[in-house]
């Protein structure tokens, strides 16, 4: 595999603070104080687009491999609310179509998996590709061993010509693009152009983005994607995509996923070669990665719990037993894999280089391998063909490499991100990313608002419109604060609203991170409003009473009897420091439900496993909102 | 058609066969066929396609010796692949038949798009899927919250004599300052009742249909707690005019003629072969129940 080193450009950044005199940092787009009319200028955005920015579908080697067949139409179509056939031939549909898509299917093999599956004479000549055949054709674990052997062949650079072949990729990429612009419904449903880059660096270390592009075919059909067999080093990627903006006059971000899968080096103090990090490092990282993804069936990337020890919700669907082929994990590459730490650590490396290079916002996707973005807990199809609903599904392997296993029943029903857009095309969702003005969810549809500015007030809380105040006297998620005012901290509008058909809500969170002089960083949560207030407080311990719980595992139901649909409050920074840099996001539970494999042993009469949870509590993470002095 | 015609192996066969051609020619004219004798044309054609090409994938145009590089990349392959079919290499190689494979199914998609699909046809189509392309109904509706939370068991009687009051006062009332606050819209203007489950929930969204339009109604229950309502403006659910989903239907309609189109030509194709599939055990369906998964496989 070629790598080259490569001198990164010094790029311009977008977020460089122009206005330094006033403490809320205007944004690309500034949403003007209010007029006298209630109705004009609301140009801010007054609905979250709910959407999946990860999906893969048969035209991804791995998940045709694990008996796949559905294609990127039949992906598009389910996603915009159309019933069709699974994988196994089940009739699905959606709880709650989608307001947009991204289909991401690896660039490495894109579309090839299926000749082999079709088992041509020249192929089965090879043992291995006989051997996979063979396996592909008897479906199930063996189907899963085919899947997971590739994944470790392209992490090693071993896979067969056959898979990197370019032209292959050129003709797929048009298809693609065809099958896209048919479904484009501006102002109805969005498809963007987007595919995986997927480099698992050195056996498996995660590096994965998600290449999402704001244009049309006419920018987007003069390129192709690039592929791990280019390049496995992200700065390269990054060139790449200044090469293709530069070309085209487009645009074009990427979003990392699964830290967690990555030991250690997804959020690395240290280039992909080892080396010390740059400020041009960290401009075009800053630049080409405005979002992470924060949550996804292999686990959630928020925080892990040897990180967080005060933090009684981290231990929340984490994956850390290796990297995506299992090489064993060790503890110290933990810090380097999670948002929070990475978010800390941005901070950090902001006073080292003058940029910070982790400042992203936060979205989540399923990365299903179905083509069936079906992550509702009640409506769940698995991560690969091999595991849509069946009942013995939970005790399957999702990964297994040399013994070392991940099962099923610990893949997530998780990932949707809501985007606060002014309108739902490619232009207008794509900017709101850029900008950050998005959060992910485990799944639910919980809106949730969060402004931060100096000057909110408690009755704020109480007014009709919360976003016309929020955006009129503060920065929206995603945003900048800097220099506060003498005598004044950060103050927080922040709102949500349940799913209604998903569970009430527990609590809302605000978690801080700073970094003090010393270059040391530290965080803090607080649970500035919850449920049930008149029968619930923070004790002597710090914490919050518990919400309860309210599933009969026995039927996979709940009652909202504890919880409140609707939590919204004003909250101020108790210990605020104004000359020190911190971050601010927002953190929503829901109460307990059922988790996926409870309705799974409802409804196939299993019985699993202790190590199986029963109930899940929901959340939804927002982008920060940063302060700088 | 027009992508077929495109394709770079296209015209590497076309030259390929010229080249041949000329070869024969030269083959008749000359008296040893020695070594030397068949010619390799690299044109200036040739070498901008190749920096073209190159520059398409590295966003950057090649130096002067990566295009050295790329043409004699490009000689050898030429001089590989001939001698390869001259050994009749091609005949067996997966890769190259499954090239062909897609070629051909390039061949009939585009044959099939090129001829446009008439008015009438369109409309045929839409008829036959009318419900696909339904415009869902659209209500316009001010709403009241009251939070179950903040009223507890006076919710119904205080959301009931609001409603009383809100049937015999004369006067426009300003509802957002009525009831409690919430983040649901105080007003909604012409929502699809998908919107509407999505938002408020299921049973809140049926329960909308039933109610009168231009009066104050309820309290209805949904999944916040309850709500005063009057819906001002109803727009039914109706069957979508051609003109207002022309490219949807044009675009499920091609869908459908390529995989019918595809089929068929599969079908003409093997009309003309005498087709024997020789199982290799007793029981070919056998292999499959081991699995749920339905992979792509030959049997039928």
């Amino acid at each position: 595999m070629k790598r080259i080193r490569i001198l990164l450009p010094a790029l311009a950044l977008i977020s460089a603070p122009l206005f330094a005199q006033s403490p809320v940092v205007p944004r690309e787009n500034t949403f003007p104080a209010k007029p006298y009319s209630p109705y004009a200028n609301r140009n801010y955005p007054t609905r979250v687009y709910w959407g999946d920015e990860h999906l893969h579908t048969a035209w991804s080697a791995d998940a045709a491999a694990s008996g796949t067949t559905i294609d990127p139409e039949g992906a598009v179509r389910f996603a915009r609310g159309d019933q069709i056939l699974s994988n196994t031939g089940q009739p699905v549909k959606l709880g709650r179509a989608l307001d947009w898509i991204c289909v991401t299917d690896h660039s490495d093999g894109m579309g090839v998996t299926n000749g082999i599956i079709a088992g041509d004479p020249e192929l089965l000549k090879d043992p291995k590709i006989r051997e996979w055949h063979e396996k592909m054709k008897l479906g199930g674990a063996a189907a899963t061993e085919v899947m997971s052997e590739m994944i470790n062949m392209q992490s090693n650079g071993t896979l067969p010509p056959a898979m990197t072949d370019v032209e292959y990729l050129r003709t797929i990429w048009q298809r693609n693009m065809d099958i896209m612009d048919r479904y484009y419904e501006p102002g109805r449903f969005t498809t963007f152009h987007s595919y995986e880059w997927s480099s698992n660096a050195g056996g498996g270390d995660n590096l994965h983005r998600n290449v999402i592009f704001r244009d049309g075919r006419e920018r987007v059909g003069q390129i192709i994607p690039m592929t791990t067999f280019d390049s496995e080093n992200p700065e390269d990627l990054w060139v790449w995509m200044e090469a293709y903006e530069d070309k085209t006059g487009g645009r074009a971000l990427a979003i990392p996923h699964n830290g967690n899968l990555s030991n250690g080096r997804m959020f690395s103090l240290k280039t992909f070669e080892g080396h010390e990090l740059t400020k041009a490092w960290a401009d075009a990282r800053a630049r080409y990665e405005p979002l992470y993804e924060v949550t996804q069936p292999k686990g959630t990337g928020e925080a892990h719990p040897s990180l967080a020890p005060n933090d009684e919700f981290a231990g929340f669907e984490i994956w850390d037993k290796g990297n995506l082929v299992l090489v064993p994990k060790t503890p110290e590459m933990l810090q380097t894999e999670y948002a929070r730490d990475a978010l800390k650590n941005g901070l950090m490396l902001e006073q080292r280089l003058g940029t910070n290079p982790f400042k992203f916002g936060i979205v989540a996707g399923t990365d299903m391998h179905t083509g069936l973005t079906a992550e509702e807990e009640n409506n769940f199809f698995g991560k690969y063909g091999t595991s849509e609903p069946k009942g013995e599904r939970w005790e399957d392997d999702a990964l297994a490499f040399n013994g070392r296993v991940v099962k099923d029943w610990e893949m997530g029903a998780s990932g949707r991100t809501g985007v606060w857009a002014t309108e739902n095309t490619r232009e207008g969702l794509w900017d709101a990313m850029k900008r950050k003005e998005t959060y992910g969810t485990t799944g639910p549809l919980i809106t949730v608002r969060f402004f931060g500015g100096f000057d909110f007030v408690p009755a704020d809380a109480y007014t009709r419109e919360p976003a016309t105040v929020g955006y009129a006297k503060g920065v929206p998620m995603g945003g900048d604060l800097q220099t506060a005012p003498a005598g004044k901290a950060p103050t927080f509008l922040v709102a949500a609203l349940k799913d209604p058909a998903y569970g009430n809500l527990d609590r809302i969170q605000i978690i801080k991170g700073w970094v003090d002089a010393s270059g040391a960083t530290h965080e803090k949560i607080f649970d500035v409003v919850w449920g049930d207030a008149e029968s619930r407080s923070i004790g002597a311990d710090g914490r919050l009473t518990p919400v309860g719980n309210t599933v009969d595992a026995s039927t996979a139901t709940w009652t909202n009897t504890i919880g409140d649909p609707e939590l919204i409050t004003v909250w101020t920074d108790p210990e605020f420091d104004p000359a020190i840099s911190a971050f601010y996001y927002a953190r929503v539970l829901e109460i307990p439900t059922p988790r996926w494999t409870t309705y799974d042993a409802v409804r196939f009469g299993v019985k699993m496993g202790p190590e199986v949870p029963v109930t899940i509590q929901e959340r939804a993470y927002t982008s920060p909102i940063w302060y700088t002095p | 058609m027009s992508r077929f015609l495109r394709e770079p192996l296209l015209h590497f066969l076309v030259i390929g066969a010229a080249l041949f051609a000329l070869y024969g020619a030269l083959q008749g004219r000359s008296s040893g066929g020695a070594a030397g004798d068949q010619v390799i044309v690299v044109s200036a054609g040739q070498i901008e396609a190749l920096a073209a090409k190159f520059q398409k994938f590295r966003q950057r145009p090649p130096s002067a010796a990566e295009l050295q590089g790329l043409v004699d990349e490009y000689v050898e392959m030429e001089v590989l692949s001939r001698e390869a079919m001259a050994l009749g290499l091609d005949r067996d190689d997966s890769v190259i038949q499954r090239r062909l494979q897609q070629k051909m199914e390039f061949l009939a998609e585009d044959f099939e798009s090129s001829t446009a699909p008439t008015d009438a046809e369109l409309t045929a189509w839409l008829i036959e899927h009318a419900a696909d392309y339904q415009e869902p109904a659209r209500y316009s509706f001010r709403q009241i919250y009251f939070n179950p939370d903040r009223r507890g068991s006076t919710l119904r009687t205080e959301a009931t004599a609001l409603l009383a009051r809100l049937r015999t006062s004369a006067v426009t009332v300003d509802v957002t300052t009525l009831g409690d606050s919430t983040l649901l819209p105080a007003s909604s203007d012409a929502m699809a009742l998908p919107l509407v489950e999505r938002q408020f929930g299921a049973t809140f969204a049926q329960e909308l249909t039933a109610l009168p339009v231009g009066e104050w109604a309820g309290p209805l229950r949904s999944a916040f707690g309850a709500h005063l309502i009057q819906v001002t403006a109803v727009t039914p659910a109706r069957d979508s005019t051609l003109a207002e989903v022309r490219d949807a239907v044009t675009r499920d309609l091609m869908s459908a003629r390529r995989r019918d189109a595809h089929a068929r030509f599969v079908a003409s194709l093997l009309a003309k072969y005498e087709l024997n599939i020789e199982w290799p055990v007793a029981d070919p369906q056998a292999a499959l129940t081991t699995g749920p998964i339905r992979v792509a496989t030959r049997l039928p």
